[in-house]
């Protein structure tokens, strides 16, 4: 939000971005509980504001591209986001991080300019011009942003890049080396730690599993594979391209037409992801990280695909749960106990059964109080209805929230993306509200029992293994790795 | 020569006057506000934007860790945690449960130089966010059990943010070791120690203090009419008291002698981090202008000097950034760079100096001026998205520098830099004597990696 910071500590923020019981960690004096408490004498506007997301116009190239167009004037400004629908989930086994290297090597140069011109081009005009293709995703993406009097030139930049790579051998050599360290830096972070073992522990086989390259896969992969995904998942066929901004459906449809028109359609490979294993028993895997002074704690199941009917049911469910700083985590965990600077759950979900997580950072002597608060909301939201104004107030709060998403260009073409590519009916964002108004306490009920699956639950713990081992084992087998990804025990 | 050195510098005059008709058309948006205190000294500024059915409120107090007396370092930020924890008539937490369930979002955020309060909501739901500020504002509530639990919070916000992290402890200690005077040497996230000597007496004579309307600002932006936002802001906030005006912090930084260096083992880092720093003028002055376009070109963009240098052609580096600080008081300009695991830490130190002397000596061209230019004319439109950020931005010029139309007028101080500002500011500050540098090391790294000049 703010410029570049590069010291993280100098804002530091009240949020990161319950019920009670406890004690029993630090020594045994009892500090009296810091009780939540509702006095109830604010002024709120019982009416709730209801927005309809304005709807983009489509329409669909010759060669099967298929474009969103999302006219917002406020600023003078445009950001382009193409989805190619192939992405982590189609790297070869052997490997992981293709697609990504792929999306990286876009900005490396094509046959028209090289590396170094395609950033000075980019910069000229204080655009942005990026492509990823994040681990665990189905999809690779490509932005450029900027101001709408450079719209010709960004989108000359982006179809460029798109269509023409050269993938240099020269600047894959230098890519190899800056990813390598990279992947050397990311191990000495907890957070990624976590995420690498809970991924791994939750998909196992599936393709989800990777959530970063390999030093192999780096060392393997050769301008050659670069090229083969480029060409087999690159295609107009198999691409969405929106726009959102200060343009005119009018003029930007024959500059789309001027630079994307031209790229050729081909058939492209079927994805065969397969099904994801059977969950597994429960289990807590802890990555002894002996120097830590948290336990960065990961505990979760598989989700669901992102067109399955519970999406919203499971939306609210996990509102109640963990969804802000209202909800029950964050209340109990740090409101009321003190445990940690933020609690909090989300889930994803693809074209696959994406992960539902709860996680939190916690100072290492109350690792156990932490899992004992976990659980016991795990459990409580499972077995016990929730109260009608609990539960009033969560559908509240997410059919409220929709304003605030009109601000966003950005998040709004992301809305309709998500519907084009995941095939959701025309009318969704239309229906969103109404169908969230109709999630019951039952609904809620059957949603927590089905993915907050205690009996499957997969908890990562990274911190100190020494001092937080114990307590772990009281919450099932505990497997041990080290921080280099290697088992232990 | 003489004839030559004439038609050069005229050449240079027409130069300079063609691209001055050029940055004459580089504009931002206007934004419209009104300016207005009330009678007990609170400052308010309005600015409609009804492009969505929100709006966002911002509620920047003018105290931040600069405030601070040794012995109770972090102690504005837990204090600002405290302003969450209620008031006479909203329970502790009641705060955020209120904005989040009406579709809101919101935050206190705590730096060197102030103290700020947000709140996003749909644009029906004014009344309840000045109901909120206006309470906490009037008649704080404490207790020690509040304090104790928002004590542990802040101190698991200290370990997730830096104890638990590789590089942690340098990101504080550049602060400390360039810095003599108290105010900005120390870190706002503060000591745990001095986190455990918080007092709930400590909390309500901060209060008193630094939490009167007339040491605030409070910033509208968003889907309302301006009379009638005023009118009720006056409802809300009318009534509270206002206070002497809190002590002055006296900013100065003594002269300083020498360069400053210091060698951190770090048990939780896998590769070396350098980081370096320089002392600049305050912002929002030519100096601190002129750096802040220097920064860019070093390293904004791919394009960058340093980007393309460094970590392109030489391959010396993964990663470097470069800030200029721009606080109320003396300010940084930082660099801060991750050597590539075979290179050794003081041969990138050596490179980075090297292009700060190639800026000394050579200056930077015309054509890295214009790139700069676009990015900060791009980038100053682009913070005008949300209402929240603009509400952030007013209250801070306001704030800091007695300007809010700064939000209209910065970026026009960026584009008047001239390259020849840029190769000044850049041989009067940063001055390899005087600089601060912090080498952090993995643990058990062998000497030799280590070794100074």
């Amino acid at each position: 939000m703010k410029r570049t910071v590069l010291f993280l500590m100098t804002a530091v923020f009240a949020l990161g971005t319950g019920s009670a019981i406890l004690l029993g960690q630090e020594g045994n004096k009892s500090i009296p509980l810091s009780k939540v408490v509702r006095l109830n004498r604010a002024p709120v506007n019982k009416e709730i504001l209801r927005v309809k997301l304005p709807r983009p116009r489509e329409i669909k190239l010759d060669n099967g591209l298929d474009v969103l167009v999302l006219e917002r004037h406020k600023l003078p400004t445009v950001a382009f986001m193409l989805w190619i629908k192939a992405g982590a989930l189609n790297d070869p086994r052997d490997l992981p991080g293709l697609a990504k290297f792929t999306a990286d090597m876009l900005r490396e140069g094509t046959t028209h300019r090289t590396s170094a011109q395609l950033a000075a081009d980019v910069d000229d005009i204080g655009a942005t011009l990026r492509a990823s293709a994040n681990f665990g995703r189905s999809v690779s993406v490509v932005t450029a942003s900027g101001l709408v009097e450079n719209t010709d030139r960004i989108l000359e930049l982006m179809s460029d890049t798109v269509l023409n790579p050269a993938f240099p051998a020269a600047e894959l050599v230098k890519y190899k080396k800056r990813q390598l360290a990279n992947l050397q830096q990311m191990r000495s972070q907890p957070d990624f730690l976590a995420y690498e073992r809970f991924y791994r522990v939750l998909y196992r086989e599936f393709p989800a599993s990777a959530v970063s390259a390999t030093p192999e896969s780096l060392n393997r992969v050769t301008r050659d594979d670069l090229e083969r995904f480029h060409h087999e998942y690159y295609a107009p066929n198999n691409a969405i391209l929106g726009v959102v901004g200060d343009v005119q459906y009018d003029a930007i449809v024959p500059l789309i037409k001027k630079y994307f028109g031209n790229w050729e359609s081909h058939p492209v490979p079927e994805s065969n992801l397969g099904s994801v294993p059977a969950p597994a028993t429960a289990k807590v895997v802890l990555v002894d990280r002996p120097d830590s002074v948290q336990t960065n704690i990961m505990a979760g199941d598989y989700a669901l695909r992102r067109n399955d009917p519970d999406f919203i049911a499971l939306t609210v469910t996990n509102h109640i749960l963990g969804g802000g700083p209202a909800a029950r985590l964050f209340l109990d965990l740090r409101e009321e106990k003190g445990y940690t600077y933020g609690a909090y759950s989300y889930f994803q979900s693809d074209v696959y059964p994406g992960p539902w997580i709860a996680s939190t950072q916690v100072r290492t002597s109350v690792t156990d109080g932490s899992m004992q608060a976990l659980m016991a909301e795990f459990r409580m939201i499972r077995d016990e209805a929730v109260p009608e104004k609990e539960l009033d107030e969560a559908r509240r709060a997410i059919i409220a929230g929709f304003a605030l998403s009109l601000e966003q260009p950005t998040t709004l073409l992301n809305a309709w993306l998500t519907v084009d590519y995941y095939k959701l009916p025309q009318d969704y964002w239309d229906q969103y509200p109404q169908k969230v108004a109709q999630v019951t306490p039952g609904v809620v009920r059957e949603a927590a029992r089905k993915y907050i699956d205690l009996d499957h639950l997969q908890v990562v713990c990274v911190g100190n293994g020494k001092q937080i081992k114990k307590a772990l084992e009281k919450y099932g087998p505990v497997e041990v790795y080290d921080t280099n990804g290697k088992r232990l025990e | 020569m003489r004839i030559n050195h004439a038609r050069a510098l005229l050449l240079a005059v027409a130069l300079v006057f063609a691209q001055a008709l050029i940055a004459a058309e580089l504009r931002v948006p206007h934004l419209a506000f009104t300016d207005q205190r009330l009678s007990n000294g609170l400052r308010v500024i309005i600015a409609p934007d009804h492009s969505a059915p929100v709006f966002a409120i911002s509620i920047t107090y003018n105290v931040g860790s600069r405030n601070e007396r040794p012995g109770r370092t972090g102690f504005a930020h837990l204090f600002e945690h405290m302003m969450f924890q209620g008031s006479k008539n909203v329970g502790k937490g009641e705060h955020m449960i209120l904005v989040e369930n009406n579709g809101g979002a919101m935050n206190g955020t705590t730096s060197e130089d102030r103290t700020n309060y947000f709140e996003m909501l749909p644009k029906n739901q004014l009344d309840l966010a000045l109901f909120l500020e206006s309470d906490r504002m009037r008649s704080l509530a404490v207790n020690q059990a509040n304090l104790d639990n928002q004590r542990n919070a802040v101190q698991e916000e200290r370990r997730l943010g830096i104890d638990n992290r590789p590089y942690g402890k340098a990101f504080l200690e550049i602060d400390n070791l360039s810095y003599d005077n108290f105010a900005y040497k120390h870190s706002t996230i503060g000591s745990m120690a001095d986190l455990n000597a918080a007092t709930v007496a400590d909390v309500s004579h901060f209060f008193r203090i630094y939490y009167a309307p007339n040491n605030a600002v409070l910033t509208l932006v968003g889907d309302l009419d301006p009379q009638e936002a005023l009118a009720q802001v006056k409802k809300y906030f009318g009534d509270i008291p206002s206070q002497p005006a809190p002590p002055k912090v006296d900013l100065t930084e003594p002269e300083h002698y020498g360069e400053r260096r210091e060698t951190i083992e770090d048990p939780l880092a896998r590769l070396p981090l350098l980081l370096m720093a320089y002392h600049i003028p305050p912002g929002n002055t030519p100096g601190n202008y002129a750096l802040r376009v220097l920064g860019n070109i070093l390293s904004t963009g791919e394009s960058s000097r340093l980007y393309q240098h460094l970590v392109k052609e030489k391959q010396l580096a993964t990663s470097v950034n470069v800030q200029a600080d721009a606080r109320i008081g003396p300010s940084l300009f930082y660099v801060m760079a991750m050597p590539r695991p075979d290179v050794k830490p003081e041969d990138l130190e050596k490179a980075i100096e090297d292009e700060i002397t190639a800026v000394q000596k050579n200056g930077v061209t015309e054509r890295e001026m214009d790139k700069a230019r676009a990015q900060l004319r791009r980038q100053q439109i682009q913070a005008r998205q949300t209402d929240l950020y603009t509400a952030i931005r007013l209250g801070e010029y306001a704030v800091y520098y007695d300007d809010p139309n700064l939000v209209n007028t910065i970026f026009d101080k960026y584009n008047a830099v001239t390259a020849a500002e840029v190769k000044e500011a850049a041989n009067r500050y940063l001055i390899s004597r005087e600089q601060t540098v912090i080498i952090d090391l993995p643990a058990g790294t062998p000497v030799h990696m280590a070794a100074g000049h």
